[in-house]
């Protein structure tokens, strides 16, 4: 693997795309196995899969919008990787289609029987119900690929020519994009995470989503710099400096998304009203509690310590295994969120987790390398990139 | 960084600071403030906001002669104006500590011109604020109770109780910003004291400023005592409104309790904050001809933080009032339209009208660049942030579960004086802060203009020195 001279793009660009997208037939093979063997199991475990790459995609759109509102410099040699990571959203959106076809198997609130004897769901159903889940689940999509779209053409467009109308443009467009990126993210956080248990309701719920799914960009921001760093890829361009940014960043993310995690959970534990605990009533059943914990030490305790030094954030092997490590953790925090519906007297972990993970990682990998290998992997004429590779942290 | 870059063209960021200072020019200007002659509408303003200070510390003792049944609470509004000034101050200060602390670690260097009055305002903000909780029962004698200190009645404050956290909470805040305040204060102080001419001024401010003799070495401790207090200070901004929301969050009460709870009131305190800094920033620009220093770029890029908070304080509205509907919870839903179309709809209406409506100007740049509309629009805003603490007490206390205990909440002429006394309070602490002490981190500023780049190289035909 290595890069062309003049246009910065990836040649023979290595075996991963290929490798990734074995893996993902082989895992899409395997779920399908799965799907006839136990369908619950294999939709829950979908979800899971789904929403864990469906976070990471909308985090580096966020990153991205985040970037040129800020008129941040020193991520710009960056920015390319976190729009290759965005632009994923078509696929995620096909990804979409066996979430709608196990609605049954995953909302409760789908099954008209249901909905008649329960009043609080009959209440509800005119938000949740069949008709208005699929036209709003495309109305995020619509949003989400227009923008991703707008944002990552643009910025490709620049590549050719730097044009200053352009680059205000791209700021604009994350302007607006910022507000209907909460809007969207928010009720399509309520509508496939929380509506898992249609009587529970949180307010924050939407941001807590958002805070791993950014958190979770963020480290996959930094393991494709080191991948392409160990074959001789950007090794200098992506300096010392930008891990140790990158570093502070997860730090915070982790920090922001502990913080909002224990608002959630303090003021539900403090009012004890039970329309509420009954949801962490349920992860706190049987094997459920060990999870709970292992979110507590493994999501933020540990990596805090481990974090929060300067050494730490400029150690490559250090910040390759936190980034590995922050993403599993950002599975099992998906894992915590969609099963116990399924597993209510504890978790049981099935093959067919492994196996539907397989499948969309496999895929989502292979896409994001690809929209990598198609173009200049930095923003090669964005005049700033210069002083993007050059920054040091005082 | 956005250090001048001779190849971005007009990307080239223009300079944070106006009017071609030199490091003399800055340090004249800044200082000349604090030692002139004392102008004549410094002494009109202090006599005016020292009337109103005497007023509240009149009425406080008023309070505690008579009792807090001068004020409007009774049952079912228990906590009337006076919890609701307290939230109004403590989240007045946070721009301060944002100002200080984040925007320093995000090296967002424009913040050299404001981060010195921001920070004084955060205290002196913290100290309004600190007077309610003191007074709230009007026994004052037995306020350190609210701390956990050993007595001979055995009794303990209930660690469980948000209350005492708002103890820990805001008292650790004082105590670090008044910390971080001082450690930026000390170069500018040893400056005035290097200009001092009076034997006086020379032993205050060397008494002051520690023996600070701006050697490499100071400066190296003193820039990782800076970081490292920027680090401590950055949970702070979280964590100080995070305790005042659970004040409310942890109870059963509908309209109070719900999780987004925190992070709106952190959003909420920065956006009230931006918008005093800015009040105070457009007026002392004004009377002490500081344009060069706090430019119209620096107001724009407040009015767009302000613009992002206001938006998710709005966000924080509308997610309360979706999952209201979404819990099916009869009460929760009452609540809701209740604020918004009950007898407390006035105060309802004119916090969304002033918090989420008006911020939208913050789009245009036209807006952005009008010193007049930016005023005007800073105190709109204030004001929304006040009403909107009192639309979560009083809306939420005058009805709950038993309509038979329903009343309509109404402040004294008290409630009033005591309120508008704490701002004498304010403005009497921060005009004297304005007449003795550098208003503008001289140090910080001058670390900011091109001078202070290495690479800096003088343009040809221009000489330095002062102008």
């Amino acid at each position: 693997m290595e890069l062309h001279e003049t246009s910065y793009k990836l040649k023979s660009p290595s075996l991963v795309g290929r490798n990734a997208l074995m893996a993902g037939i082989i895992g899409s093979l395997l779920s399908i196995v799965g799907f006839f063997l136990n369908s619950p199991q294999f939709f829950h475990a979908y979800l899971v899969a789904y929403t864990f790459w469906l976070t990471l995609v909308l985090g580096a759109l966020f990153f991205v919008m985040l970037q040129h509102l800020v008129g941040a410099v020193w991520s710009i040699v960056l920015r390319r990787i976190a729009e290759s990571i965005m632009s994923a959203v078509p696929l995620m959106a096909a990804l979409f289609i066996p979430v709608l076809i196990g609605m049954h198997d995953l909302y409760h609130w789908s099954h008209a029987d249901a909905v008649a004897v329960d009043h609080v769901l009959k209440a509800k159903s005119a938000y949740l119900n069949t008709t208005f889940f699929i036209i709003r689940s495309v109305v995020y999509f619509a949003v989400w690929f227009l923008l991703s779209r707008a944002l990552y053409r643009a910025s490709v467009q620049q590549d050719s020519r730097f044009d200053h109308i352009r680059l205000a443009k791209m700021k604009r467009i994350s302007a607006a994009g910022m507000i209907l990126f909460a809007l969207t993210t928010t009720f399509a956080a309520f509508d496939w995470l929380m509506s898992l248990d249609p009587h529970w309701y949180s307010t924050i719920f939407g941001v807590y989503v958002f805070s791993g799914g950014l958190l979770s960009s963020i480290v996959a921001i930094t393991l494709i710099c080191v991948f392409m760093r160990r074959r001789g890829v950007l090794s200098k361009e992506i300096t010392h400096e930008h891990y140790h940014d990158l570093g502070k960043l997860t730090f915070a993310f982790m920090v922001f998304w502990a913080y909002v995690a224990f608002s959630q959970y303090l003021l539900i534990w403090y009012a004890n009203i039970p329309e509420e605990t009954i949801w962490y009533h349920a992860r706190w059943i049987g094997s459920w509690k060990a999870i709970s914990l292992l979110l507590v030490f493994g999501h933020f305790v540990v990596p805090f310590f481990i974090m929060i030094t300067r050494p730490a954030k400029r150690n490559l092997a250090m910040m390759t295994t936190m980034a590995l490590w922050l993403l599993f953790m950002h599975w099992v925090d998906h894992y915590w969120l969609v099963m116990p519906t399924l597993h209510q007297e504890g978790a049981a972990l099935s093959w067919i987790d492994v196996a539907t993970m397989l499948a969309i990682s496999g895929l989502c990998v292979w896409f994001i390398w690809r929209r990598l290998s198609a173009n200049a992997i930095v923003p090669v004429s964005d005049p700033r990139l210069a002083e993007s590779m050059e920054f040091t942290n005082v | 960084m956005n250090s001048a870059n001779p190849t971005s063209g007009h990307l080239d960021p223009e300079p944070l600071i106006a009017g071609n200072q030199t490091f003399r020019s800055v340090t004249e200007r800044v200082c000349s403030i604090v030692e002139a002659k004392t102008p004549p509408i410094w002494f009109i303003a202090i006599g005016l906001a020292g009337s109103l200070a005497i007023l509240l510390f009149g009425l406080i003792g008023y309070l505690v002669w008579e009792g807090i049944g001068i004020w409007g609470v009774n049952i079912p509004v228990g906590w009337g104006w006076a919890i609701v000034n307290f939230v109004f101050w403590v989240g007045i200060g946070h721009a301060g500590t944002l100002i200080s602390a984040i925007l320093f670690l995000f090296r967002q260097r424009w913040r050299t011109s404001i981060n010195r009055f921001a920070e004084a305002m955060t205290l002196f903000a913290v100290i309004c604020a600190l007077i309610f909780p003191s007074i709230h029962v009007g026994r004052i004698w037995a306020a350190y109770w609210m701390f956990p200190v050993p007595n001979q009645m055995s009794m303990w404050p209930n660690f469980r109780s948000p209350l005492l956290w708002d103890v820990f909470a805001v008292s650790t805040y004082f105590t670090v910003s008044a910390l971080f305040w001082y450690v930026g204060l000390i170069p500018d102080l040893a400056t005035l004291r290097d200009r001092a001419k009076t034997k006086l001024r020379k032993i205050v401010f060397g008494l002051l400023s520690l023996g600070w003799r701006g050697g490499n070495r100071q400066w190296k401790h003193y820039e990782l005592a800076y970081l490292l207090l920027a680090g401590l200070s950055t949970p702070l901004v979280l964590s100080v409104h995070s305790v005042v929301s659970t004040d409310f969050a942890v109870s059963i009460l509908p309209g109070w309790h719900t999780t987004i709870f925190p992070p709106y009131f952190v959003a909420g305190a920065i956006f009230s904050g931006f918008a005093m800094v800015m009040t105070l920033g457009i007026i002392a620009r004004r009377i002490f001809r500081l344009e060069d220093f706090i430019t119209v770029k620096h107001l724009d890029k407040m009015s767009k933080i302000m613009l992002v908070t206001g938006m998710m304080v709005g966000y924080a509205y509308a997610c309360e009032f979706f999952i209201a509907w979404y819990s099916g919870n009869i009460y929760e839903q009452f609540t809701f339209m209740n604020r918004a179309f009950g007898p407390y709809a006035w105060a309802y209406w004119i916090m969304v009208t002033c918090n989420v409506v008006v911020p939208q100007l913050f789009w245009f740049r036209k807006v952005r660049s009008s010193i007049l509309a930016l005023f005007a629009m800073s105190i709109l805003v204030n004001i929304g942030m006040w009403f909107e603490r009192f639309v979560i007490v009083a809306s939420s206390l005058s009805r709950d579960f038993l309509p038979s205990s329903w009343d309509y909440y109404s402040p004294t002429i008290y409630d009033v004086g005591i309120f508008v006394g704490s701002f004498g309070l304010f403005l009497t602490l921060f005009l004297l802060f304005i007449r003795f002490l550098p208003m503008i981190a001289m140090s910080e500023v001058k670390g900011v203009l091109p001078q202070a780049n290495p690479h800096y190289h003088q343009p040809a035909g221009t000489h330095g020195g002062s102008r």
